[in-house]
């Protein structure tokens, strides 16, 4: 039983996301990155099959150098070795592409699932989970709550409006996206983070993935043109003052809706 | 822009609201609109749907389609973008969705743009950063597969020529195999009957101040209390007391979000309160957007001394 988890390293949920020179992305130069909040789930959920099973946890992580940090912490965790797809080439790609390169990783792994995360907290596409399943040609399912042993595959719970799940079935291999909240993450214990430093971390370029002029902004089907702060409507008025003058705002609001 | 095919969506046995968005969204990018209908016993649907912006409406109608199956729903749009020669495809970004377009543009490696909620200029305007920032996103060649936001334009409400064509789908090498819909627990917590909601997001902290902060001056308000998605998913408060488009949708007559950012999927939830009150630290906080009342303040500092203002007021 193999599982291959994909994990993005992305900034900060509260780094401050200030807009590059070129205007298409944020300035990444001081800021923090962390592993994608929803691929810390997707980790989670693997590093759970192999504690109740025997199980081969394999991360990977496509980015720069700074990737290697994520991958560590993954290592930490549990896992039990990561392949690094690193390449200058790589800047430009978009989510297809990053799908061909993980299709390419899957196609050497190739795990009996693959678990990631529904989206990233930076580009919000939610759309590679879908292309690398159907690269590697397996079935899949996204924004997933729970996953239960079945058969010779998984049934799992997709979360819907309103909270209503759907029951699905998929048969090994698989790929299987999962939404926050599905479980607990853990922390990675000091015994994990020393055993981590033995384990192998892969790093592979483009090339050695075969798709060496086949990555990047050039073939790339979509561009980011422009990244811009979202056009602002009335907004809210803001009350300002002393702690004690802006409660005295707010309460005299409250008791004009007739609340109190 | 040449041909594009509306891909759409039932929802209790009606073609949902986000279709007919779809129609406005077609009408935006501009070109030849035709649709495609996917389910069992849907020709009706078909035929309303083809009067009312829908153009030639392909009709997926087969036993196998009655429920969302990734692998079946894919083979009815990959046939309908046969039948059709659409360039693009829209799709609204539910959860049969976004489980499903981004597969077909792998499959026929073309652009995918996730989330669209504008199309201005030649280009997909779409939210990155969870609502913090927007994007500009440019298609290469003419072929694109793009998901829209449902809610994002108003419901397309004309009528128009259109007719309806069978469309023959072979969805026998289905993997993914539906079994049931699982609908919402009854929950612990109504919070759509509150008159008054306060609510905390991640700013709050931790578990124990939504007790010692946050509940208080709901109590002071005879409301209830709320939360956001990361509370939730952190485990700080179970589920049901989460606000948002995955949890309860809430129209209080007042709103109070605590150290909420305002992800759309929070928003989603509560932005059909009759007033909404922000309290959060980051002046550039998209809640700021679709509230009345901003403060720009650590809320540990604004909301002990409001529960302690709304008691006094009550005498």
């Amino acid at each position: 039983m193999k599982i291959l988890v994909c994990l993005k390293q992305v900034p900060h949920q509260d780094a401050r996301l200030d807009i590059d020179g070129a205007g298409t992305w944020i300035k990444e130069d001081g800021i923090k990155f962390e592993i994608n909040s929803y691929d810390t789930f997707a980790l989670e959920e693997a590093l759970r099959i192999k504690d109740a099973g025997e199980a081969e946890v394999v991360v990977v992580s496509i980015g720069p150098d700074r990737v290697t940090q994520a991958l560590r912490t993954a290592l930490g965790m549990g896992a039990d070795r990561a392949v690094h797809v690193k390449d200058t080439e790589i800047d430009g790609s978009d989510a297809l592409v990053i799908s061909k390169l993980l299709a390419a990783v899957g196609k050497e792994e190739s795990p009996d699932l693959v678990l990631m995360g529904l989206m990233s907290d930076d580009g919000n596409t939610a759309a590679v989970a879908p292309m690398l399943a159907e690269l590697m040609g397996i079935p899949s399912a996204t924004a997933v709550m729970s996953v239960e042993a079945s058969g010779d595959g998984y049934k799992v719970e997709r979360e819907l409006e309103g909270g209503a799940l759907e029951v699905v079935e998929l048969p090994k291999p698989c790929l299987i996206a999962v939404q926050s909240g599905l479980n607990q993450v853990r922390y990675a214990s000091l015994k994990g983070i020393m055993a981590a430093k033995k384990k192998p971390i892969d790093v592979k370029g483009a090339g050695d993935l075969g798709l060496a002029g086949n990555v990047g902004a050039g073939a790339a089907k979509t561009h980011i043109e422009k990244i811009f702060a979202p056009v602002k409507g009335e907004g809210a008025e803001i009350v300002e003052g002393s702690t004690d003058e802006v409660v005295t705002q707010l309460v005299a609001k409250i008791k004009e809706l007739g609340l109190l | 822009m040449g041909n594009i095919l509306i891909v759409t969506e039932l929802k209790d046995g009606a073609i949902r609201e986000a279709s007919y968005e779809l129609v406005s969204f077609a009408q935006k990018i501009g070109g030849d609109i035709k649709s495609l209908v996917i389910g069992s016993g849907v020709a009706g649907e078909a035929e309303s749907f083809a009067k009312k912006g829908g153009g030639t409406v392909y009709v997926a109608d087969d036993a196998s389609l009655a429920n969302y199956n990734v692998d079946g729903y894919a083979a009815a749009i990959r046939a309908g973008i046969d039948a059709s020669g659409a360039d693009v495809v829209l799709i609204s970004n539910t959860p049969s969705g976004w489980d499903v377009a981004p597969r077909i543009a792998a499959a026929l490696d073309v652009a995918f743009v996730s989330d669209a909620f504008d199309f201005q200029d030649g280009a997909y305007i779409r939210r990155i950063f969870n609502g913090k920032l927007d994007a500009r996103v440019k298609v290469e060649g003419d072929k694109a597969i793009v998901s829209v936001q449902p809610g994002a334009l108003a419901a397309f409400d004309g009528s128009s020529e259109g007719s309806t064509e069978a469309l023959t789908v072979d969805t026998s090498g289905a993997r993914a195999k539906f079994i049931e819909v699982k609908v919402a627990e009854s929950k612990g917590v109504d919070l759509t009957k509150a008159s008054v909601i306060v609510s905390g997001g991640r700013g709050v902290g931790d578990p124990e101040k939504f007790t010692e902060v946050i509940q208080p001056l709901a109590d002071a308000l005879g409301g209830a209390m709320g939360a956001s998605r990361p509370v939730v998913d952190a485990g700080w408060l179970p589920h049901q007391y989460q606000v948002g488009s995955s949890g309860q949708v809430v129209t209080p007559k007042l709103y109070i979000a605590c150290g909420i950012s305002g992800a759309i999927q929070h928003l989603v939830g509560m932005k059909g309160s009759n007033f909404i009150i922000a309290i959060n630290k980051d002046p550039d906080a998209p809640i700021f957007e679709v509230a009345q009342l901003g403060v720009v303040a650590d809320l540990f500092e604004i909301v002990p001394a409001l529960t302690a203002a709304v008691a006094a007021a009550k005498g």
